[in-house]
């Protein structure tokens, strides 16, 4: 998806941990600028997650505006600010999705296509720049069906009883699957720590 | 069946496991409900949380940007300013025995398993605003809602406490206050809903004391609520009623009734 990062988006990461930080001192104007930086990123995520543009939209309201409650829990020694960011817009997605309220559910693994990109990939702020994290690796690594499942479940926010459903095989058989897989997963993970 | 798989598959589904499941999103229905309640009340275990959620992090960067529409952004300004606005009021000292509003959306998992949109964050502002104050039960006497709200007393035993509850139709948001009542830190309170069909009891979650929870009700449970609904609260573990367990002990109940 990109190279190496460039200097503009380390420059553009240490802005939105700046802007993280005076948003959390109280300064309301750093929300907007978080919202510039992050929209397309956040809104990808909530979109993926609910397959609905109006929840997605929602979603991305939702988002922001407990931003500007929350963002003291952002602890900006400890994580970038984009991968803060982007796993509190996945959160907060997979909570709408569970309330029940939305009826069509995530675009399911095999039907999902490249989606309408209006802004260029170059202003993305990414989390991983480099591509470097284990977690890719570890991920492709697995087996079939784990691997697809484990996808759908972090991507489309799949549900054991749905991914079961989806597989048509016994619950007990899909959390045996993605179970074994998890434990893969972690070896591999805490094998590169 | 399964449960038996799971314990035979050489598997064992420790916290980590669970904690693996959680960040994933694999959970429903109780056991994401148990496991939200953890995150909040259990360190050891959101931590664990935390540091799947950031191995993972790293994946997102795979889902394709979407731009969204131009005028989200000045609804979002909105929203803060409304809140904004309250919360100086609250500094002014307009409402300092009522709703810690801001300690609650502070919140990064809600105990009682069930989020609020930020819309229903907005809600509460407007109904149990600072006109409330003095009487943080009573109905508000302005609702930006069209339809009639429902709402319920649950009275706790003889303290002279109790749980309000409110339901808006057109916003379909509930908001459960449990305002005065303090936790035991060996029980948690789940509030359930008694379909008048004589269906199975449907969990609210579980009542956060000493705050108001403002909840997106699915239609499952919606549909069921009606003027003379009864509402019942049971005593439970930590986390609420684990799966598999009858509920424990009926403590309190009320009834809706449409105002």
């Amino acid at each position: 998806m990109v190279g190496a990062p460039t200097p503009a988006s380390t420059e553009a990461r240490e802005a939105l941990r700046d802007a993280m930080v005076r948003l959390a001192e109280g300064d309301s104007t750093a929300l907007e600028q978080i919202y510039s930086a992050t929209r397309v990123k956040l809104y990808g995520i909530c979109f993926r997650i609910l397959g609905d543009t109006k929840e997605a939209e929602d979603a991305l309201q939702d988002v922001y505006v407990n931003l500007w409650q929350r963002a003291d829990r952002y602890d900006p020694d400890r994580a970038s600010p984009i991968s803060w960011l982007a796993t509190f817009a996945r959160n907060r997605a997979i909570d709408r999705l569970r309330t029940g309220k939305v009826r069509g559910g995530a675009v399911p693994v095999e039907e999902a296509v490249p989606l309408p990109d209006a802004a260029p990939l170059a202003d993305q702020l990414m989390i991983d720049g480099e591509r470097a994290a284990r977690v890719h690796t570890c991920l492709e690594a697995l087996e079939e069906p784990a691997r697809t499942n484990i996808r759908s479940a972090f991507f489309d926010g799949s549900t054991y009883a749905e991914l079961a459903e989806d597989a048509d095989v016994p619950l007990g058989t899909m959390k045996s699957w993605i179970r074994r897989g998890m434990m893969k997963l972690r070896t591999c993970l805490e094998t590169g720590e | 069946m399964s449960d038996k798989n799971e314990m035979t598959d050489g598997i064992e589904r420790d916290d980590a496991m669970i904690a693996i499941e959680y960040t994933f999103g694999l959970l429903d229905g109780q056991e994401l409900m148990t496991a939200r309640g953890r995150v909040a009340n259990d360190p050891a275990f959101a931590a664990e949380v935390a540091l799947w959620e950031e191995r993972c992090a790293p994946l997102l960067d795979e889902i394709a940007p979407m731009e969204p529409r131009a005028d989200l952004w000045p609804q979002i300004a909105a929203s803060v300013a409304v809140q904004q606005a309250d919360q100086s009021d609250e500094d002014a000292g307009a409402s300092s025995n009522v709703v810690d509003l801001q300690a609650r959306v502070r919140r990064w998992q809600w105990t009682a398993g069930l989020t609020s949109a930020a819309a229903a964050v907005a809600l509460a502002f407007a109904a149990f605003g600072p006109d409330a104050t003095q009487a943080p039960g009573q109905v508000p006497p302005t609702q930006i809602a069209t339809a009639d709200p429902l709402v319920a007393q649950v009275p706790i035993g003889d303290t002279g406490l109790r749980l309000d509850v409110t339901y808006i139709p057109d916003s379909e948001k509930m908001l459960i206050g449990a305002i005065g009542l303090t936790a035991d830190g060996v029980h948690d309170h789940e509030l359930w809903l008694v379909p008048a069909d004589g269906g199975d009891l449907q969990s609210l979650g579980v009542v956060e004391p000493g705050k108001v929870l403002s909840m997106e009700l699915p239609e499952t449970i919606a549909q069921n609520l009606d003027d003379g609904v009864q509402l019942v609260l049971t005593r439970e573990p930590i986390g609420g009623k684990p799966e598999g367990v009858d509920a424990g002990p009926v403590v309190a109940e009320g009834a809706f009734s449409q105002v």
